[in-house]
C-alpha cells in the first residue's frame, strides 16, 4: 500500500518536473528568438572534446573540468582537516586555542570569498611565493574549512554529556573518546550538511578563474570570448557543473546508506 | 579527623574521601563536607532525597565531577589533577549510569570490547572471549551482535555492567542504575548487582531500593542538602536510626 502511494507520487513528481523542464526550455527558446539569438549547437563539442585519427584529445572545457575537479577534491580534504583542526581547538581546554579558532572562523565568515581570493592572491601569494593554483586551493580551503568546522561543532555538541561520561568511566582519554565514540557518531549526524557544504565547495570554486586559474569556468568564459557562442557555452557549462554536483551528492547519499545506524 | 566514618573491619580501605566540598554554579552547595572510607569487599548504599548530593559524590569518586576542597584517594592512588592519576582511577573504577550512556553506534560486542582494547591493550580475540563470558554471566549472551537500541532496558543496563566489568575493575560505581527502568525490569538489574556482591565486589550504591539496601549492603549512608546525615551498618541503619531526619525519611518512603 505504501509502495503504490509512493509510485504515485513518483509518477505526479516526475510528470510535474518534465512539465515545468519543458516550459523552462520553451521560454528560452521564446526568448532567444525574439532577441535574434542564433544557436550554433554543432559548434559546442569540438569545445568539450575532438577526435584526430581516432585519438581522443580532450577540449577547453575537458580541460578546465579536470583543473576543476583537481582545486575541489584538494580543497575538499583540507578543509575537512582544517574544520576537524578548528572545532577541537574550539572546543579544547586551551584558551589560546578557542580563540585561534574563534579569530579564524570570524574572520573568514564575516569577508567575501572573492576579496579573501584576492587578498591571498595579491598580498599573501607573492610574500609566500604560492602559484596560482596552490593560491586557488588554500583561498577555498580556509573558506569551506570556517564552515566546515561549525557544522562539526553543531555534530559535537548534539551529541549526549552521557556518551562522553561512558567513555571516561571507561579510562578512555579525550582523544579516544573523540576519534571511536564522539566523531563517529558525529560524523553520521552531519553528513547530509557537510555534503551540501562540498556542493557549495564545487560551486564556489568558479570565483577562483578571476585569478586565472583556468578551471571549468575560466575555460568557459575564454570560449566565449573568442566565439560569441554565449548561450550554447554557459549552458554546457551549467551542465557540467550541475553533473559534477549530483555525482557528489549520489556518493554522499549512499555513504548515508552505509551507516543507517543514526543515533 | 575524627569525624571520618572507618571502615568497619580491619580490612583494606581502598576508597578515602575527606572533607568533598563542591559547589555547582548557581551557587548550590551540592557536597558539603562529605568524608567515607569504604574497605575492599564492602558494599555502600547511599540514599537520600533527590538533590540531596548523592549522585554528585558518586561522580566525584571517579573523576566525572571535579571536587573544589578535598582530599580523594583510591586504591593508593590520589585524585588530583594529574591526568595520569585519573585515568589510573578510572580503569580501577566502573561506573554504571541511569541512563546506560551505551555507545549507540556500536553492536554490544564492540562495546565491550573498545575498552578492553583501547584502554588494557588487549587483542581483539583476548578481548571477545572476555566479553562473551561477561554477556553469559549478566544473562544477555544471545544478543552479542545486536545493537543498543535493539535491547530492552534492562538488558541494555546488563551490558553496561558487563561493559564496566570487563576492565576487571576494583571498585563498582552505580548511580541510581535502576532508576530509568521499567518496573518489570528491575529485578534483572538487582540479581545481576546481587551477584557482583557476593562475588565479593568493592560497591558503592546510589539507589532507591530498599529492599536492595537492606538485603545486600553492608553500610548505609544517608545524605541530605549535600552532607551525611546518619551513616551506619545496613541492620542498625533500618532497625535504630538515631537522626530525627533519617526516620522520617524512612517512613516518608515506606
Amino acid at each position: 500500500m505504501r509502495s503504490s502511494a509512493f509510485s504515485f507520487a513518483t509518477i505526479r513528481d516526475l510528470i510535474c518536473f518534465g512539465l515545468t523542464g519543458f516550459g523552462l526550455v520553451w521560454l528560452v527558446l521564446r526568448g532567444a528568438e525574439q532577441m535574434g539569438y542564433n544557436w550554433h549547437w554543432r559548434q559546442v563539442p569540438r569545445y568539450l572534446f575532438t577526435f584526430s585519427e581516432g585519438v581522443f584529445i580532450p577540449g577547453p572545457l575537458l580541460k578546465g573540468l579536470v583543473v576543476t575537479v583537481e582545486i575541489t577534491l584538494v580543497s575538499l580534504v583540507l578543509a575537512a582537516a582544517i574544520g576537524l583542526a578548528t572545532v577541537l581547538l574550539r572546543l579544547s581546554g586551551s584558551f589560546i586555542g578557542r580563540w585561534l579558532a574563534r579569530i579564524y572562523l570570524e574572520s573568514i565568515r564575516n569577508t567575501p570569498l572573492l576579496v579573501q581570493i584576492f587578498f591571498l592572491y595579491f598580498v599573501m601569494a607573492p610574500i609566500l611565493d604560492l602559484g596560482r593554483t596552490t593560491t586557488a586551493i588554500l583561498a577555498l580551503s580556509l573558506f569551506e574549512g570556517a564552515y566546515a568546522s561549525e557544522i562539526m561543532r553543531a555534530g559535537i555538541q548534539s551529541i549526549g554529556r552521557g556518551q562522553w561520561e561512558g567513555c571516561y568511566s571507561l579510562g578512555l582519554s579525550r582523544f579516544q573518546s573523540y576519534r571511536r565514540v564522539i566523531l563517529p557518531q558525529a560524523l553520521r549526524r552531519i553528513l547530509p550538511a557537510l555534503t551540501s557544504q562540498a556542493v557549495s565547495l564545487i560551486k564556489d570554486s568558479a570565483l577562483v578563474s578571476t585569478i586565472a586559474v583556468y578551471d571549468l569556468t575560466m575555460e568557459g568564459r575564454t570560449i566565449v570570448a573568442d566565439t560569441f557562442l554565449t548561450f550554447e557555452i554557459w549552458f554546457v557549462v551549467a551542465a557540467i557543473y550541475l553533473a559534477l554536483t549530483l555525482t557528489l551528492s549520489a556518493l554522499a547519499n549512499g555513504l548515508e546508506r552505509r551507516f543507517p545506524r543514526i543515533a | 579527623m575524627n569525624n571520618i566514618p572507618e571502615a568497619t573491619s580491619q580490612d583494606e580501605v581502598i576508597i578515602v574521601a575527606e572533607h568533598l566540598c563542591k559547589t555547582f554554579p548557581g551557587p548550590v552547595m551540592a557536597v558539603d563536607d562529605f568524608s567515607i572510607r569504604v574497605r575492599r569487599g564492602e558494599v555502600l548504599v547511599v540514599i537520600g532525597p533527590s538533590g540531596s548530593g548523592k549522585s554528585t559524590v558518586l561522580r566525584c569518586l571517579n573523576g566525572l565531577e571535579t571536587i573544589d576542597s578535598g582530599r580523594i584517594v583510591i586504591d593508593g592512588i590520589p585524585l588530583d589533577n594529574n591526568e595520569k592519576n585519573r585515568l589510573a582511577i578510572r580503569r580501577k573504577v566502573g561506573m554504571v549510569f541511569q541512563s546506560f550512556n551505551l555507545f549507540p553506534h556500536l553492536s554490544v560486542l564492540d562495546n565491550i570490547n573498545l575498552a578492553q582494547c583501547l584502554v588494557r591493550g588487549k587483542s581483539k580475540a583476548e578481548a571477545t572471549a572476555v566479553t562473551r563470558a561477561l554477556l553469559e554471566k549478566v544473562g544477555v549472551g544471545e544478543k552479542i551482535k545486536n545493537f543498543p537500541d535493539e535491547l530492552s532496558g534492562g538488558q541494555q543496563q546488563r551490558v553496561a555492567i558487563a561493559r564496566a566489568l570487563a576492565l576487571h575493575p576494583e571498585v563498582m560505581l552505580f548511580d541510581e542504575a535502576t532508576s530509568a527502568l521499567d518496573p518489570e525490569m528491575i529485578g534483572e538489574v538487582l540479581d545481576v548487582m546481587r551477584a557482583l556482591a557476593e562475588d565479593g565486589m568493592t560497591m558503592v550504591v546510589v539507589t532507591h531500593e530498599m529492599g536492595f539496601a537492606r538485603e545486600v549492603s553492608d553500610r548505609v549512608v544517608f545524605m541530605e542538602a549535600g552532607r551525611m546525615i546518619e551513616e551506619a551498618k545496613t541492620e542498625d541503619f533500618f532497625l535504630r536510626p538515631v537522626q530525627e531526619r533519617t526516620r522520617e525519611f524512612l517512613r516518608q518512603i515506606r
